[in-house]
């Protein structure tokens, strides 16, 4: 029949068009013999062992006061004894559960408000002045308001976690269901779709980009809460090691507590990346062919 | 509107639909007083000047806008609009970029809430029948605009509708491919017993595939004539070829000219 004949003549032989490899611009022979896996990651290894090399040698010859600066080694020495008397471990599990608690908390509500706003124009319309305005206070500021509230104790370090997400993530969440397609949203209309059934087939999935892109924002700000809640009054957490030893003059034991701080932001960042790479698999497509300019 | 009347069965029928959009200087009238029938089986082509309100007067169809003023009878019945009856495919062809192909395709069963087995099964049918097979799971910017705009055909047809709107749905593609889709979608017409109603900014593709071509006038549009087209052969070369093809095509082209005119004068 007519159909079957055409689409064999027809039938598409290239399954995406091709990149204009004109405009790529062609790296040198060193750099492309270096842009591997293991080359970037050795070139990273050296550039971080040069960097504590120089500190270390620095400190040595008096050119920087360990008082002031600490020093590679003492950092190390701080470092395998508060691991192995167990209150590093501590402190850091204590740190990232406020975090990730808050995190979750503050991101899940913030983005259900968010995304519910969407059902209503009006109430959008009404209430976005007062988001503009609550999320124009440095979040921060409200700290010693959360600590009157919830206490000295880890209910207050998740509650300032929360008050720092959950703003960023109403209105990240708002603004990308206000972005939706409205050609999309009229399709499913057209077929008869409720408002519930367009909600869930075209807000829901084309507002998820945003909405992880917000959750790399939100897990450093987690942190954030968790720290600060930490410095105004604690008993343990790497804000509480930090602003201890600092007040102790101990600068060996403050960076201990910063490198694990960073360490663990740069693992929640690869979590919500691996996350997103998972949840999200029609972003990936074509990243592989794209054009380097 | 003697064109009109033969004798045939009214499927849906315009009467008097008025539509304004609000903006800053006041009400901009857009539909001004829409009359025409489709009927049983048709395959209606509307063209006009481009902005006339072509896509208003679809979006009022699908029962996207409530218009102002008129009426629309469904099989003599009056309804607000066609939601859920019709098969709309719009002017991009949006396909749901999260949706692999075999996805997009089953939206509107899943939208009928027919059983996901049974939907898998139609709507792999319906890609084997119109060649992208082995397509199934790809996203759809992986695809060619050719492609894409043929798994948007095979979304639309598969709802079953009684009507298909579709909006300029060749435009963006070249000659070959739009040649190509033209004649799927004449043959998926005939084989499903489709109504179509068809918004074209091309003259040559409405005397190709249409029955009769409705000619909307400049904003606010009103229908400025109804021409039957009788060629023989209804395949996109076949008709293309026609005797009768360039003096329809002459016909229609003279009244898109004569409101240039107008709108120049
Ligand atoms: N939602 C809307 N709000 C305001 N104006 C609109 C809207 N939709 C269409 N229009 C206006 O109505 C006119 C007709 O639009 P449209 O139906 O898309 O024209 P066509 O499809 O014939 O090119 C245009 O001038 C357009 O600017
Ligand atoms: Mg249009």
């Amino acid at each position: 029949m007519a159909i079957q004949s055409l689409s064999q003549d027809q039938a598409p032989t290239a399954q995406s068009p091709a990149t204009p490899a004109a405009t790529r611009r062609r790296p040198g022979a060193l750099a492309r013999a270096v842009d591997t896996t293991l080359g970037r990651g050795l070139i990273q290894i050296l550039a971080v062992a040069v960097f504590f090399a120089s500190w270390e040698i620095a400190v040595d010859a008096g050119w920087l006061t360990e008082f002031l600066v600490g020093a590679p080694s003492g950092i190390w020495r701080v470092f395998v004894k508060s691991v192995l008397d167990g209150s590093l471990v501590h402190d850091t599990w204590l740190t990232v559960v406020e975090a990730i608690l808050g995190f979750v908390i503050g991101t899940v509500l913030g983005s259900a408000a968010g995304l519910g706003l969407w059902y209503s124009v009006l109430v959008a319309r009404i209430v976005e002045p007062f988001i503009v305005a609550i999320n124009s206070v440095p979040k921060i500021a409200l700290a010693p308001i959360v600590i009157l509230w919830f206490g000295t104790g880890f209910i207050s370090k998740v509650a300032l976690a929360v008050s720092l997400t959950a703003l960023v993530a109403l209105i990240a969440a708002y603004q990308a269901a206000r972005d939706a397609d409205p050609d999309l949203q009229a399709l499913l209309a057209s077929m008869g779709a409720s408002k519930n059934r367009i909600f869930r087939s075209v807000i829901v999935p084309s507002t998820l980009p945003a909405i992880i892109g917000m959750f790399r924002i939100n897990i450093g700000f987690a942190l954030v809460g968790a720290v600060v809640g930490e410095f105004i009054s604690s008993q343990a957490g790497l804000g509480h090691l930090i602003y201890n030893a600092s007040s102790l003059y101990d600068l060996n034991a403050v960076w201990v507590g910063l490198f694990v701080l960073m360490f663990v932001g740069f693992l929640l960042y690869h979590v919500i990346d691996f996350a997103e790479r998972r949840i999200l698999p029609w972003r990936q497509v074509d990243t592989a062919g794209s054009v380097q300019v | 509107m003697d064109a009109l009347a033969n004798g045939r069965d009214v499927q849906l029928a315009l009467r008097g639909i008025r539509k304004a959009f609000p903006s800053r200087g006041g009400a901009v009238p857009v539909l001004d007083g829409l009359n025409f029938d489709i009927y049983e089986r048709d395959f209606v082509s509307i063209i006009g000047p481009s902005g006339c309100g072509k896509t208003t007067v679809f979006n009022v169809i699908a029962g996207l806008l409530e218009p102002d003023e008129g009426t629309m009878r469904f099989r003599g019945e009056i309804v607000p609009g066609l939601s859920g009856r019709v098969g709309y495919m719009m002017q991009k062809d949006l396909l749901f970029p999260w949706r692999t192909v075999l996805q997009n395709v089953m939206l509107g069963l899943e939208m009928k809430g027919v059983d996901a087995r049974a939907a898998t099964e139609t709507a792999r049918d319906y890609l084997a029948r119109f060649g992208l097979s082995g397509f199934e799971n790809a996203y759809p910017k992986t695809l060619s605009g050719g492609m894409r705009q043929r798994a948007a055909l095979i979304r639309t047809l598969i709802m079953d509708p009684d009507i298909l709107l579709l909006d300029e749905p060749f435009s963006a593609l070249d000659y070959q491919t739009r040649l190509y889709l033209e004649a799927v979608l004449l043959d998926a017409v005939e084989t499903f017993h489709k109504t179509v109603v068809l918004v074209t900014h091309d003259i040559d593709e409405a005397v190709a595939l249409s029955k009769r071509v409705v000619v909307l006038g400049n904003r606010p549009a009103r229908v400025k004539a109804v021409h039957d087209i009788a060629l023989n052969d209804r395949s996109p070369i076949g008709a293309r070829s026609d005797p009768r093809f360039s003096e329809y095509f002459n016909t229609l082209c003279g009244e898109l000219d004569i409101q240039t005119r107008a709108r120049a004068a």
